[in-house]
């Protein structure tokens, strides 16, 4: 019963401080998962720089930029997903749910499909499409789910979101049916949310979404607490409704876009992630905000990890294992509390 | 309270489930050791091997690691073992045909997706790629070592294989398999004739799960049926200058075949999808289908378009029509 005395604060400080140290355990485990063999003590060592050329490719061109490709994505994804859910005042809500990321298999499928000449360079390509094609997607929902006196409409965000993410999942489902094999194997991957991005670049691709979007959305805690009391006593107690709730919503898909873009389609944390925080440090953004995008991270990489170790040689997809673990999960939370 | 305790319970979970996957990776390492030893002793016998070709003037064999199942094949039909090979990325394994000679060769993940730790683990002499379909790693391969790409798409298996063959000091070997081939293709081609008399029509199709498909003029099936046996395409298979075309079933008859080649996967799924093919009216008003000229053959080898590949489907064909 401590923990109830503690003020909010100091407790989102300790979990806070929890989830990150995991998040250091998490990051030691990945950097040992591999079928190169580098010995824990091996890995301290290079990562000092003392490592032998094998070992500095190992880690420093295999290893890291994937699992930090995982973890800013899921960074990116666990706060994306606590916006939509703060904004449309439904813990259902995720980037999934307003089509982004059925708007980015149909960029990935698209780009397969009718530019395959430009395939010499994936890795520049792929998140140019994907992110296109998720921004496409929110742009149809965003824009019919708005109305001229009332702004975007929160329940209509969800409901446009997920008839506009049938609508892609199926234009992707009958473009995906005309692909060769090869291909077909490639995008099926993608589309289960393996860790695509493996190098720097996309490291150094997804980094200044996170470093700049996280940090303004934690400056716009308030506006996030504001509307979860409804619209009128939002207005009430001097939110600009509308605007903030635009930038917002634009913020999220640009996180969200950012972060599949690089990682894959990944689904799930942006729904799982927030609801651990707000079980963990409260419904107060300023809280929930930080914690959510550190759960995300934690999940992802963790469950990169264990796609990647539990089967060797044969990895199971991020996407898969988060899936597999959050559902359960997420049943249990559903039948304990009903009226989610 | 209890709420917390959840919560801290499934993180916990998620920790131990990570060390689990931890776990599983050493019993791996265990088996990876076994492997590494007895990789060392194939070292040790390759070295005392190298010393006896050093003292015969002969170069040292290399230790090659192959990223492409044909290479791969290739390599086998020379005579020597890659240290390591990548695999099918249908079978996520060898192909049927070479797994009995590849038992000490190390999976180095698939063609799509070559296991970069694992090729660099196995510390190879030289890399062996497939060059098409290489351009996304071919980069990061040549910090692990000298890499030589091979254009499978440029003339005929004979061209990859001479290429292989001058690498790796068996030219010779090379012609002779060529040679023996031609051979072979001759025997073959009278047998087929005699079958299905001469200048008949062929085509060949595939049944697969999405769609039922027709063979082009260009590898794997092409060369092989109309190059190397000369057989003469039926009407339209002659304009399908790919791989292969998908077609409805409807459209069969119009190729005007005198004999069906079918390529039927193993697999059961692939099994059922032809029994319903074959009670399809359209399927039995075929020309070919009544008289009786249709050939069942498997995916491996016919699909390998490689020396070894084309070798073995040589060898089913002249068994099959030699009855």
């Amino acid at each position: 019963m401590q923990l109830h005395a503690m003020s909010r604060s100091k407790r989102a400080a300790v979990v806070a401080a929890v989830i990150a140290l995991l998040i250091v355990g998490i990051m030691m485990i990945s950097l040992n998962t591999g079928s190169f063999r580098l010995s824990p003590y091996a890995v301290a060592r290079t990562l000092v720089g003392l490592g032998n050329a094998d070992e500095r490719l190992v880690l420093f061109e295999y290893r890291m930029p994937r699992m930090l490709v995982a973890m800013l994505a899921g960074l990116g994804l666990g706060v994306a997903g606590a916006i939509l859910q703060g904004l449309s005042r439904n813990s259902l809500a995720d980037p999934g749910v307003i089509g982004l990321n059925a708007g980015a298999a149909f960029g990935l499928i698209a780009f397969m499909s009718f530019f395959p000449s430009l395939e010499g360079l994936p890795s520049l390509f792929i998140p140019l499409f994907t992110f296109g094609g998720g921004l496409l997607a929110a742009g149809i929902v965003v824009l019919l789910a708005y109305e001229r006196n009332k702004g975007v409409l929160p329940m209509q965000l969800l409901l446009i979101g997920i008839a506009v993410s049938a609508g892609f999942s199926a234009l992707t489902l009958f473009f995906s049916l005309r692909l060769d094999e090869d291909t077909y194997a490639f995008a099926a991957r993608w589309l289960a949310g393996t860790i695509w991005g493996r190098d720097w670049i996309h490291v150094a691709a997804l980094v200044p979404w996170i470093a700049v979007l996280v940090p303004f959305t934690i400056t716009r805690s308030k506006s996030l607490d504001a509307f979860a009391f409804g619209d009128e006593i939002a207005i009430g107690i001097g939110t600009s409704l509308h605007r903030n709730r635009l930038v917002l919503l634009g913020v999220a898909v640009a996180l969200s876009c950012a972060s599949v873009s690089m990682a894959g389609g990944i689904g799930f944390i942006g729904l799982i992630a927030p609801q651990l925080a707000r079980r963990l440090v409260g419904p107060m953004h300023r809280h929930l905000l930080p914690v959510s995008g550190l759960v995300g991270m934690a999940v992802l990489a963790a469950a990169d990890t264990i796609g990647r170790s539990l089967f060797q040689p044969i990895a199971i997809p991020a996407g898969v294992v988060v899936a597999s673990i959050s559902a359960p999960y997420f049943l249990y939370v559903l039948k304990k509390t009903k009226s989610i | 309270m209890k709420k917390t305790t959840l919560v801290i319970m499934s993180l916990i979970l998620l920790l131990v489930l990570a060390a689990c996957g931890q776990t599983g990776e050493k019993t791996n390492n265990g088996s990876n050791t076994t492997a590494a030893s007895s990789e060392t002793d194939a070292q040790a016998d390759q070295s005392a091997a190298d010393t006896a070709a050093d003292a015969s003037g002969e170069a040292a064999a290399p230790r090659i690691a192959s990223i492409s199942i044909h290479v791969t094949s290739h390599l086998l039909a020379l005579g020597i073992t890659p240290v390591g090979s990548v695999v099918g990325g249908g079978l996520q394994d060898f192909l049927p045909q070479t797994k009995e000679q590849l038992q000490s060769t190390k999976k180095l993940g698939t063609l799509a997706e070559p296991d970069m730790e694992a090729i660099l683990a196995l510390k190879p002499d030289v890399i062996y790629v497939d060059k098409g379909n290489s351009q996304d790693y071919i980069d990061d391969l040549m910090k692990i070592a000298p890499v030589e790409a091979f254009d499978l798409d440029e003339g005929t298996w004979r061209d990859t294989l001479r290429a292989i063959a001058k690498l790796v000091n068996k030219e010779q070997e090379a012609e002779q398999y060529i040679s023996d081939y031609k051979a072979q293709e001759e025997r073959v081609k009278a047998l087929i004739d005699a079958e299905i008399g001469e200048n008949s029509k062929v085509m060949a199709i595939r049944v697969t799960e999405k769609e039922l498909r027709v063979f082009g003029m260009k590898r794997p099936m092409g060369p092989l049926l109309f190059e190397d046996l000369q057989l003469t395409p039926a009407a339209g298979v002659d304009q399908i200058n790919k791989a292969y075309e998908a077609i409805s079933q409807e459209v069969l008859p119009d190729y005007d075949a005198d004999a069906i080649f079918v390529v039927v996967n193993s697999e059961e799924k692939a099994q059922q999808l032809f029994d319903q093919l074959e009670e399809n009216p359209i399927w039995q008003g075929l020309k070919a289908v009544k008289n009786k000229h249709v050939y069942v053959v498997a995916d491996q080898p016919w699909l390998d378009y490689s020396s070894l590949g084309a070798k073995m489907a040589l060898d089913e064909a002249e068994a099959m029509f030699g009855k």
